[in-house]
């Protein structure tokens, strides 16, 4: 299958996304790495973009030809100490893995995400020791690799190792 | 005289080992020697608190933060306060890790109280909650001493984590630490 990059676009999720969402939400190999449960019911995915998609502060769908094929989620820290950071967490259908689109959604989410929300001034990813792929996708979007937390948290059950990264509002390159 | 001085400095090593060194709860009743470090430019220069300047808030404090907190404990010098230990639980599946965090009277900086104190924390606190996993601490980049505290104690260094804090207005770069029960078991 060729995949031309320059179709990969960011937009809202909608309700029509639903059957699209549940092809990659309801599979385990996407969601292993998170902290969702897998969707397994078209109503679960109709209830997970009204109730958590549409409202979320930063979520995009990944689309192809303006079809849903995966999610970027940025999430601000509530409280007045930690606003000035996010979180990220992404995920792609596995029937497009490997042609490099969660890196491509990846380099036109961020700098979005900081024009959008001036006060952020850190954007961390936790990457599961295991996961090599998407150490990879963080390492070509310019994340730097700042350390291996060791037994950092559970993750569906299990005890993990995961290495943090960041990329601050001030690694972005400067306008011409 | 250099035979002298090396002397001296062994017995000052000698002395400050020998320090009567406990933990315990900090009370309301402790709040005098609490505003001695409390009130200290000098030892909240990377706390995110400024310092202290009435007994009244020291009071709070201690009632409304020290005695609910899930550990937290005094570190006594002959049973007299001079600093403060404590490590903070987390729920879910972040249960598995504490924070450490400390605080020392600067008259007695450079004994290697905290070290001790770290060590005696340590020693206990993965056997008071079997839950914990990770002991973690968070070091300015700037504070050097801290950090030879946990390298001591045996804490591993596991990376700089950049503007990961914001203390008084500026944003910092720490230092993760963490120490496992298993790096503590082994």
């Amino acid at each position: 299958m060729e995949v031309d990059l320059s179709k990969i676009t960011l937009r809202p999720f909608k309700l029509e996304d639903a059957d699209d969402f549940l092809l990659f939400a309801g599979d385990d190999q996407v969601t292993n790495y998170l902290r969702w449960q897998t969707l397994s019911s078209k109503q679960e995915a109709l209830d997970h973009i009204k109730d958590v998609c549409i409202p979320h502060p930063w979520r995009r769908s990944i689309c192809i030809d303006n079809c849903s094929i995966g999610f970027i989620s940025i999430f601000p820290f509530s409280g007045e100490e930690d606003r000035f950071k996010a979180n990220i967490g992404y995920g792609v259908a596995v029937k497009y893995w490997g042609h490099g689109i969660a890196t491509k959604a990846l380099k036109m989410a961020v700098p979005q995400f900081f024009a959008d929300f001036p006060d952020v001034v850190r954007l961390e990813a936790f990457i599961d020791a295991k996961n090599l792929g998407s150490q990879r996708v963080v390492e070509k979007t310019g994340f730097q690799k700042e350390g291996m937390l060791r037994k950092y948290a559970y993750m569906k059950g299990k005890l993990r190792d995961m290495f943090i990264y960041s990329f601050l509002s001030t690694d972005l390159p400067a306008n011409p | 005289m250099e035979v002298t001085s090396v002397v001296q400095l062994d017995q000052t090593k000698a002395k400050d080992e020998c320090l009567n060194l406990s933990l315990r709860p900090l009370q309301v009743s402790d709040v005098d020697d609490f505003m001695v470090w409390a009130s200290d430019e000098k030892v909240t220069r990377f706390c995110t608190w400024e310092p202290y300047t009435n007994k009244e808030d020291g009071l709070n404090y201690i009632k409304n933060t020290v005695v609910p907190h899930p550990w937290f404990r005094a570190i006594c010098v002959d049973d007299r306060p001079v600093g403060a230990i404590s490590v903070s639980a987390n729920s879910g599946n972040d249960k598995c890790r504490g924070e450490l965090g400390y605080v020392l009277a600067s008259k007695y900086w450079g004994k290697g109280i905290v070290t001790r104190a770290v060590k005696m924390v340590v020693d206990t606190i993965f056997v008071e909650w079997p839950h914990l996993e990770r002991l973690e601490a968070l070091v300015d980049v700037e504070n050097v001493g801290s950090q030879r505290v946990l390298e001591k104690a045996g804490f591993q260094r596991e990376g700089v984590l950049r503007k990961y804090f914001i203390l008084k207005g500026r944003s910092r770069d720490m230092v993760m630490f963490s120490l496992l029960s298993t790096d503590y078991h082994s």
